[in-house]
């Protein structure tokens, strides 16, 4: 349902630009950003105010200063006193904790949202049904059904208000990690078969990588970085993030042989790394290494038990929190690896020097 | 005392008692929403205000309700305006019992309220429905016991009412006397017996009421999941 103000300023129709300012006792939101994509991640710790820009969004913050433009719909503007009510802006919001009315049966909940919907009701709510395959407990009290069934009730009860984009809060959270791997699934469906804007917040690397291709970072209450997935998780802004994380360094490769104990993949630039898992060959794989997993050797080894020896040129290095960040050329690649000023010094670690980085089989983590 | 004016003072008992909640009921479900929603200054003594009826002697509640009924009190332009004359009616009756009643029924009301996530009620919205939509399709529905059993507890309160109902309704035979008026003048007609009979009548209704509340619907919100 648009009303007729919110259609005049429609730019491109996945383009968004959120401007907020809020404070909420002594926590202060102060952002600026926009972005153009299916699908944008809002990243942060806990505490970073990932919740309040939501809220926000969705017309909850009455105290906020804010212009909202979401997937090419202007939701609100301060400056000129609008701001369209919770119920006209059509958001499909599934929150972090179970909110399926307990006194509703699965369908009745699915259907409160229906009036929204408009003719379109009968034939979305089908669709939400079949993708979430929630059909064999419709008919179920909701008290009944166990963690990951209520997170697909709630997706599909926001679906089947016919949004015109999807906010997700954390909808994994509340899981354990075997059901979290169950219901990712669902959401890449959903993404795929709706074709919805999403804004997709989280504090889970594996699902940001996964699902954004646009990732907002939010430390608190600024956006320190905003861009495509894997150069946010490389920007300096980002690093002290992604350091906490352990995701310092994250690479897209490719199987390329299997072995029974370890399997052989490419990185971009054509080197070759070894891990300890076995893997289906020429299968596409995230890989993560600590900064803190790399060793650098002058010299090229043959004599140590690590796996992974790859010849690299120093491209900087940036002293952080009394450690020191050596930023590395892999011919393609960047790696990250964390040493002490004294290593540093005594390496002569200097711009365009030639070394070694030596990871062990084990430290490289696969996350997708 | 023949057993026609038991029955009949029953009657009269049972509708002053349920005419009193229904029209407590609306201002108390406002009245409970608006204070477990709102902070503001001064709230406390607004509760301690709304509970006052509860605590003063019933007496003194009937001689202050006489008082703004009264055709030389400060309301009595707006009694002449409409022509009306409550004191000393059934009227006065039931306004007594709503007034003492009140109180139990906005707190059960308030605390029902109270105790209902607002992400619920904010999920609502987003889903497309307005606030009142919301109230009556999920705050209600979500508050229902609570609003029933403060009901029940009003409704006993009200069947038992005595001092507030004396004073502004006054011990009139098959007009304004109910049970527990019934059973102080058959005291002092020296009727034992008959007191008696309306003290057994009395304990049923009043059994019964509080056995729905306590049993029922009071076990009810105790296994409620909220």
């Amino acid at each position: 349902m648009n009303t007729s103000a919110s259609l005049h300023n429609t730019a491109s129709p996945r383009s968004s630009h959120l401007a907020i300012q809020l404070t909420l006792g002594s926590f202060r939101l102060d952002i600026d950003t926009q972005w153009d994509a299916q699908v944008a991640v809002l990243f942060g710790p806990s505490g970073s105010g990932k919740s309040s820009v939501l809220e926000t969004l969705l017309g909850l913050q009455p105290s906020a200063r804010a212009h909202l433009q979401l997937a090419g719909e202007l939701l609100e503007d301060s400056e000129k006193g609008f701001r369209l009510a919770p119920e006209k802006r059509g958001l499909g919001w599934v929150p972090q904790e179970s909110t399926l009315f307990p006194h509703l049966s699965v369908r009745q909940n699915l259907s409160f949202g229906k009036k929204r919907a408009g003719p379109q009701a009968a034939s979305i709510f089908q669709q939400a049904v079949e993708v979430l395959e929630i059909g064999s407990f419709l008919d179920r009290n909701v008290e009944t059904l166990s963690g990951g069934e209520r997170q697909r009730v709630a997706l599909a009860r926001a679906l089947a208000s016919n949004p015109r984009a999807l906010l997700l809060d954390e909808p994994l959270a509340a899981l354990d990690r075997n059901l979290r791997a169950r219901i990712l699934p669902f959401l890449l469906r959903v993404r795929d078969e709706f074709g919805l804007p999403m804004l997709y917040i989280t504090h889970d690397p594996d699902e940001a990588v996964l699902l954004g291709e646009t990732l907002l970072v939010l430390e608190e209450g600024r956006v320190v970085a905003n861009g495509p997935a894997r150069e946010v998780l490389w920007s300096p802004a980002a690093l002290p993030l992604a350091e906490a994380l352990g995701l310092e360094n994250v690479f897209e490769a490719r199987v390329a042989a299997e072995g029974s104990t370890s399997t052989q993949v490419h990185i971009k630039g054509g080197q070759q790394l070894t891990l300890g898992d076995p893997l289906p060959s020429d299968s596409a794989v995230t890989l993560a290494i600590r900064a803190e997993d790399v060793l650098i050797s002058t010299v090229p080894t043959e004599t140590l038990s690590a796996r992974n020896t790859l010849k690299a040129k120093v491209l900087r290095c940036a002293p952080h929190r009394g450690h020191v960040h050596v930023h590395l050329d892999l011919g393609g690649e960047e790696l990250v690896a964390r040493l002490t000023p004294a290593a540093v010094s005594s390496l002569e670690l200097q711009v365009g020097k030639t070394v070694y980085a030596i990871v062990k089989a084990q430290a490289i983590q696969q996350i997708s | 005392m023949v057993a026609g004016e038991v029955w009949s003072m029953t009657w009269l008992t049972l509708r002053v008692a349920a005419t009193a909640t229904l029209l407590s009921l609306p201002i108390a479900i406002a009245m409970g929403y608006f204070m477990a929603r709102k902070d503001f200054p001064g709230k406390s003594l607004l509760q301690a205000l709304i509970a006052l009826p509860m605590v003063l002697p019933p007496v003194a509640v009937g001689l202050g309700l006489l008082y703004l009924l009264s055709p030389q009190g400060p309301l009595a332009w707006f009694w002449d305006l409409l022509g009306l004359r409550l004191a000393f009616t059934p009227a006065a009756a039931v306004l007594a019992a709503s007034v003492v009643g009140f109180p139990l029924l906005e707190r059960s009301c308030e605390q029902a309220f109270a105790a209902i996530p607002r992400r619920f009620e904010q999920v609502s919205r987003t889903l497309g429905r307005n606030p009142w939509a919301t109230f009556f399709r999920v705050v209600l529905p979500l508050g229902q016991r609570g609003v029933l059993y403060g009901s029940l507890l009003a409704f006993t309160r009200a069947l038992g009412e005595f001092g507030a109902t004396a004073l502004v309704a006054g011990i009139l035979p098959g007009r304004t006397e109910t049970l527990a008026l019934g059973i102080y003048s058959q005291v002092q007609l020296g009727d034992d017996t008959a007191a008696f009979a309306l003290c057994g009548v009395s304990f049923l209704l009043s059994l019964a009421a509080l056995l729905a509340a306590e049993g029922w619907v009071g076990r009810e919100i105790k296994g409620q999941r909220l």
